[in-house]
């Protein structure tokens, strides 16, 4: 073991990791590159066969070509089908999802119906919904999909009553908002937490004082308290709250900040949780860690949520059940199988590109 | 966010374009004052940010300090300068005092002190409006069910009301020890205590309402006052109507700045009519 390379991806024909179902395909190329006194299964040579690529620094004007062994990250076969893609939906699909159905999470004996939307209509200087109509109910999960500027945030703000409709109406636990007046819409915004894009953390504050700022408003708690309330909120959310709490924002990362905006949506034990792309601009790892802590809101506190995001790995993972918003209207609302198995050729396109 | 739905006939291409900018004006100068409607009014409403008002204050008014001496001092210095130059010609030197008390307290003092803070104060609530505005911090006090207005706009408009006078008047008594420093100092056209005898008197001259306050002082109160408004809901109105990210950010800033100084001299002009048609000169 001791002569063979501590670093294997740079090993041409690098057939680490190469599963069983591929291996028929790849071992012949391996062969060719194996050094005929080769070691075991695997293709790792203590010396290449070939020399390696990019071993000499590339000259100005060359251009880049990727060359047999060099690792791209994708496979052949992935690149023509999207079968990754696919791969990864399916997994999601075959996980455990009973937590996502419907839950009675007030224990009134009823799922009953949280948030509504009524054929409404919506425009700025060009329509921007046209004859919308869901509805989520408790401890459902909906996640909004489309494409960018289809009015996705544009529907979490109709739920908060920051825009009104022009036509339609918008009902939260069976009340309608839709015409209340402004000091009255404020007051049913209290039922609900929001997180915003880019976290929108205000940044005269610190940490602590961001996510006790609901609490300071509405809340006639002592500070002992709101300290309590404050550390566990940061706990549930996975961060240090010794270190994390005295912080201000411009400190933190963007995970850090995502998860402090959560926090914060959350501090005043919202039976509502709204999302706008809690997981556009971070990397994978953070991306899961999020997707995670959402899905853990659900299934613990029986939160419905409305998320609208960009990306549909997470969205299978966490929804109940998926609307997609093109051309001014929803075009599908229904459960991830039904979105998976579906044979509409827009829907397709959606689930395959990447 | 509700476009009118009410038909109306159609219009020729360029009237068309008359009218939707002229609707769009009208519109803007609607929110303007509608915005210092409900800036003035929730002065008197709960809750009440005591805290925010405390740290505008601060920010406004205290760390303005520094630029208003500077500016009030040489301003009242170049003015004793120029006079004894003027004057001169009419034998009149012993009075520049009067000449120098008279100008900042009624116009120089306001006015420059004022154009100073809008530069300073207003470019400062605008930017920072105008960030909270494009990362959705607006968006999210809306969400947390706070008033914007009654948590930023309010404490900025009532905290620039309270500080500018004092900042003027501070201005206008280092402007008139300024020219005390060049006319009794520097040039040696008057002696010091002729100088101050000389500022009384000049404020004396404009009379007295209610026996003892000098119409003078009014008007050099008042006018701080008006400016003030002005600054502070014009920098709010721009920060908050901040879109397209921090390059609108920057736009705003200067908007508010350029919008704020025009509005003053401009106001400055009218106001001064009002009062001294009221004070009866």
């Amino acid at each position: 073991m001791a002569d063979q390379p501590r670093d294997e991806s740079l090993a041409p024909g690098g057939a680490r990791d190469a599963p069983d179902a591929e291996a028929p395909a790849r071992e012949p190329q391996a062969e060719r590159r194996r050094d005929p006194a080769g070691t075991s299964d695997n293709a790792r040579s203590p010396e290449p066969a070939q020399p390696r690529p990019r071993d000499e620094p590339m000259r100005p004007g060359q251009k880049f070509r990727a060359q047999d062994g060099d690792r791209t990250g994708r496979r052949d076969e992935d690149r023509r089908s999207g079968g990754h893609f696919r791969q990864a939906i399916r997994e999601e699909l075959a996980s455990d999802r009973t937590a996502v159905r419907g839950r009675d999470a007030n224990g009134d004996g009823v799922i009953s119906e949280v948030i509504r939307l009524e054929n409404v209509y919506l425009s700025f200087d060009r329509p921007i919904l046209e004859d919308v109509s869901f509805s989520a109910h408790e401890g459902e999960t909906i996640v909004v999909v489309g494409e960018s500027g289809t009015g996705k945030s544009t529907t979490l703000k109709l739920i908060l009553r920051l825009l009104v409709p022009d036509q339609g109406r918008v009902f939260i636990d069976g009340k309608d908002i839709t015409g209340l007046s402004f000091n009255d819409a404020l007051k049913e915004r209290q039922k609900m937490g929001m997180v915003f894009q880019g976290a929108a953390l205000f940044d005269s504050m610190s940490v602590f004082e961001n996510i006790a700022y609901p609490l300071r408003e509405h809340t006639e708690m002592t500070e002992e308290e709101i300290e309590a309330r404050v550390r566990e909120k940061l706990q549930f959310v996975d961060l240090d709250p010794d270190q994390v709490m005295p912080q201000l924002p411009s400190e933190l990362s963007g995970g850090m900040k995502k998860r402090v905006g959560i926090a914060r949506g959350m501090a005043n034990n919202p039976e509502i949780m709204l999302y706008d792309e809690p997981t556009s601009g971070l990397d994978p790892l953070t991306t899961g860690t999020i997707s995670r802590l959402i899905k853990k809101l659900q299934g613990e506190l029986g939160v419905t949520s409305i998320v609208v995001s960009h990306d549909i790995r997470s969205s299978f993972f966490m929804a109940s059940n998926i609307a997609l918003l093109a051309n001014r209207k929803i075009c599908f609302f229904g459960t991830p199988e039904e979105m998976a198995a579906s044979d509409d050729p827009y829907i397709r396109d959606f689930l395959g590109g990447l | 966010m509700r476009p009118s739905s009410h038909s109306l006939p159609h219009l020729p291409a360029f009237l068309e374009r008359i009218n939707t900018a002229a609707k769009k004006r009208v519109h803007t100068i609607q929110d303007y004052f509608t915005l210092a409607w409900n800036a003035l009014r929730f002065i008197f409403a709960r809750p009440f940010y005591a805290g925010d008002l405390v740290q505008q204050m601060d920010a406004i008014g205290v760390q303005s300090l520094g630029l208003v001496i500077l500016t009030g001092f040489f301003t009242g210095a170049v003015l004793a300068l120029q006079a004894s130059v003027q004057l001169r010609t009419f034998g009149a030197t012993i009075y520049i005092g009067r000449l120098v008390a008279g100008s900042v307290i009624l116009e120089l003092g306001p006015v420059l002190a004022g154009l100073m803070v809008a530069a300073r104060v207003g470019s400062g609530i605008a930017a920072q409006l105008g960030s909270m505005k494009v990362t959705e911090q607006i968006d999210a006090l809306n969400t947390l069910g706070t008033d914007p207005i009654k948590k930023l706009v309010t404490p900025r408009v009532l905290a620039t009301l309270i500080m500018l006078p004092i900042l003027t008047i501070i201005n206008d008594a280092v402007g008139i020890f300024g020219g005390n420093v060049v006319a009794a100092v520097l040039l040696d056209v008057v002696p010091t205590p002729l100088y101050w005898r000389t500022v009384w008197e000049q404020i004396a001259a404009g009379g007295f309402s209610l026996r003892v306050i000098p119409n003078d002082f009014i008007q050099g109160l008042i006018k701080p006052l008006v400016f003030g408004g002005i600054i502070s809901i014009t920098a709010c109105y721009f920060g908050l109507g901040t879109t397209g990210g921090t390059e609108g950010v920057g736009t705003s800033t200067t908007r508010t700045v350029v919008t704020a100084s025009i509005l003053i001299l401009i106001v400055d002009y009218f106001l001064t009519q009002i009062l001294l048609s009221v004070l009866g000169q």
